[in-house]
């Protein structure tokens, strides 16, 4: 359970109390309360987490943003939800609310900028324009839109637009029944189900003051990890087919397909789904399952590593990666990212060690300094080689016992829950409306804030990179726009 | 590179041999509830309520329904459910050409699933287009994942396509969020006919778990839709499934004859390695 050091302040001095305090800002919001609205902030500083409070008395406050970057979305979406105005906000455009007129949305060839592109714009000259490339993108993409400024080759500003996916997850935990809200949770970002489902589950269980039987948290670490692996593995899919290797592509996406039909077998769902619930987990695994699970792991890393080392030994796939789409590390920090990405930029932080849960012991938190697109990929192969330990121990280590435990009502009535995807920190803020039901949900993925450096990575880029730089982030639309 | 290469050519096939012989799911795979209409269950009204998405619902006369497009397979309802009158199918063709289909009808049982409206339109190749109205991420992977060796799905003569203006089968993941709906039917507008299109995925298919206002609730309230495949994902085979009946291709033993006419080379045997 993740303990809040509580403070409250005035709505104007929150910008400053930030920047004092420094630290990473995990998440910035806006509730309301029977007093009226309230700014709440959620900081990590050192081993502290930080809820900073500060009651909205008028339609505006001075902006956080110019003193802490990090707050540049959340404030852009108070604004769209809330109506709030972040005074000083240095873009306050629409970000998850998309303008409902048609000639909003980006045309391809139209002579006139939308709105939405200008400000995109950074440079004006002969041939300078901006490439609007999405939401419907070539090949099979999530839907996203980046709008690509350049005069031919060399990428002179690169600006993200989001949100076109969004179902309103945050709305739904809320509405629907709680014992039947996780399903929502595991279908924010279908990739990371178990990572949602467990950040969920970690704060109802620290709402209502239940503990997860030993069984269920070590049947938790290994879907956890074995999520980990194959959304680790789909990035080296997407960065082979970037470099045009074929058979490394085959072979690395032979591995994958591998792990999802390990995955159908042990649990019934290719992504896993339908596994973790808040108390504990819903599915257990046989002894013949973790002797199968275990066996066939062993032929899975076998492989694994014979082709990464030929991999890792190829001059075409290295020199396309290395020092692509380099992210420094003042950004990554000024920007809170989480993840590979923050990870592959010299920040030593993951959740799992940070804020632990379900029983995780020790294991080599991966860490590079680079932080190109190279850097990021070896994070993730070395996260691979501890996930594959961390599976053994847990599966080694099985103890006898229920899987689950009944949830009783809330006893606090406001929470955090907290778990590593494969993408970085996933969090939750839960607030209860009586025994067994929310008020109030706040959901934040890990591709919502390393989205939000995806136009810092592009300095002195040229576009023929663009897809490397972007699978070397592995973000998820879906768990971005929620 | 010439590593690659003698890696890629000394790999042992892994290429399924669906459509030709079917595929089995492992035991225990969660694809979607199935209704038993022969066992009056007591249990209606908790299965009902441990059913989030809605595919189970009582009609007037107190009987239990089951609507197949709207199944997450979360198995929720098997475990509300004590007397067997619920089952889960470890099945992976599960599309049809229309929602009724996949319901019960009032004799309790779900209709056979006729051809597709366009089928005889196409012959041996299809061209797809991918459009995402808002899917949860997963189903992107498990499409992309037809080109991997175990699917392999060229070797049916199904091809991704960038451009709509190629396409013969639109693709549609995901809720229909209202930012993507303008998207999907200038996509849509812009493929030439005959075109088919495929409702991929439960909330393709009805909306899953995603209510208005923030979603429209299913690819057929914005486009018509010819193939429905339900799944949370669809798994591949289930995808391919959907693509075959689109193109009136369901059951077709033979395999196409260009990759017999090949002399000398096995094409599943490079196609399951490369």
């Amino acid at each position: 359970m993740i303990e809040l050091e509580e403070r409250t302040c005035r709505s104007a001095d929150i910008a400053a109390e930030l920047e004092r305090i420094g630290g990473r800002l995990m998440l910035l919001f806006v509730t309301a309360r029977d007093s009226g609205r309230e700014l709440c902030a959620i900081v990590r500083d050192g081993d502290r987490t930080l809820a900073l409070r500060a009651p909205l008395t008028g339609r505006s406050y001075p902006a956080v943003t110019p003193r802490v970057p990090a707050a540049h979305w959340f404030e852009r979406e108070i604004h769209d939800l809330w109506g709030n105005v972040p005074e000083g906000h240095p873009r306050l455009e629409p970000l998850v609310r998309h303008g409902p007129e048609p000639t909003e949305i980006a045309l391809p060839g139209n002579g006139e900028a939308s709105a939405a592109h200008r400000g995109a714009e950074r440079l004006s000259g002969p041939g300078v324009f901006v490439f609007p490339y999405g939401p419907v993108r070539s090949g099979v993409f999530e839907a996203a839109q980046f709008l690509v400024q350049t005069g031919g080759e060399d990428v002179a500003y690169c600006a993200q637009r989001l949100f076109f996916k969004r179902r309103g997850a945050e709305r739904r935990i809320c509405e629907v029944p709680l014992e039947l809200a996780v399903l929502v949770a595991e279908r924010v970002s279908g990739t990371s189900s178990v990572a949602h489902a467990l950040a969920f589950s970690h704060a109802i269980e620290a709402m209502s003051e239940t503990e997860v039987p030993p069984r269920a948290r070590a049947i938790r670490r290994t879907l956890a990890e074995l999520e980990r692996m194959y959304n680790h593995v789909e990035v080296a899919v997407r960065e082979c087919e970037d470099a045009s290797l074929s058979v490394a592509q085959a072979q690395f996406a032979a591995l994958k397909e591998r792990l999802h039909r390990l995955a159908g077998e042990t649990v019934g769902n290719r992504f896993l789904r339908g596994a973790v619930v808040p108390g504990g987990v819903r599915i257990d695994l046989s002894p013949d399952g973790v002797e199968r699970a275990g066996e066939l792991l062993r032929g899975w890393e076998r492989d694994y590593k014979r082709v990464l080392s030929m991999l890792l030994e190829t001059d075409s796939f290295l020199d396309r990666l290395v020092s692509a789409g380099p992210l420094a590390e003042h950004d990554a920090r000024d920007f809170a990212c989480v993840g590979p990405v923050a990870r592959g930029s010299g920040i030593d932080l993951d959740a799992r060690r940070d804020l632990p849960y379900d029983g995780y012991g020790e294991f080599p938190v991966a860490h590079h300094t680079d932080g190109d697109a190279m850097a990021r990929m070896e994070v993730r192969f070395q996260e691979i080689d501890a996930s594959l330990e961390l599976i053994r121990e847990a599966l080694g280590s099985l103890a006898d016992g229920p899987i689950r435990h009944e949830v009783g009502p809330f006893v606090r009535g406001e929470v955090l829950g907290a778990a590593e995807s494969a993408r970085g920190e996933t969090l939750y803020w839960l607030e209860a409306g009586g025994p067994d039901t929310l008020r109030f949900c706040k959901l934040r993925a890990a591709s919502f804030v390393n989205y939000g450096i995806f136009n810092r990575v592009f300095d002195s880029q040229v576009l023929t990179d663009f897809s490397f730089i972007e699978h070397s982030l592995g973000l998820s639309p879906a768990g971005c726009d929620a | 590179m010439i590593r690659w290469f003698l890696r890629g050519v000394s790999h042992r096939r892994l290429t399924t041999r669906f459509p030709r012989s079917p595929e089995p799911a492992p035991a225990g795979f969660r694809a979607r509830a199935l209704l038993d209409p022969d066992v009056a269950t007591q249990d209606a009204e908790r299965i009902v309520q441990a059913c989030l998405p809605g595919a189970l619902t009582l009609d007037g006369g107190g009987r239990l329904r089951l609507d197949a497009s709207r199944c997450i397979g979360c198995g929720l309802c098997l475990e509300a459910c004590d007397d067997g009158s619920i089952a889960i199918d470890p099945g992976y063709e599960l599309a049809a050409t229309s929602r009724s289909q996949l319901a019960v009808g009032d004799d309790g049982r779900e209709a056979d699933i006729s051809p597709s409206r366009l089928g005889g339109a196409f012959r041996r190749s299809l061209h797809i287009r991918h459009v995402d109205t808002g899917s949860d991420g997963a189903i992107e992977q498990e499409i992309a994942a037809l080109l991997n060796p175990y699917y392999d799905m060229h070797r049916l003569g199904l091809f991704f396509t960038a451009s709509p203006r190629h396409a013969d089968v639109l693709l549609v993941t995901g809720p229909v969020t209202r930012p993507m709906e303008q998207p999907l039917r200038r996509t849509y507008d812009a493929m030439p006919e005959p075109r088919v299109v495929i409702a991929a995925g439960t909330d393709a298919c009805s909306g899953s778990v995603w209510t208005e206002p923030d979603v429209q609730g299913g690819v057929d309230r914005v486009i018509p839709v010819d193939v429905y495949v339900p799944g949370d994902p669809p798994s591949p085979i289930a995808l391919l499934h959907a693509l075959l009946l689109a193109a009136d291709r369901v059951g077709e033993v033979s395999p196409p004859r260009r990759e017999r006419a090949v002399s000398g080379i096995d094409h599943n045997r490079v196609g399951g390695a490369v």
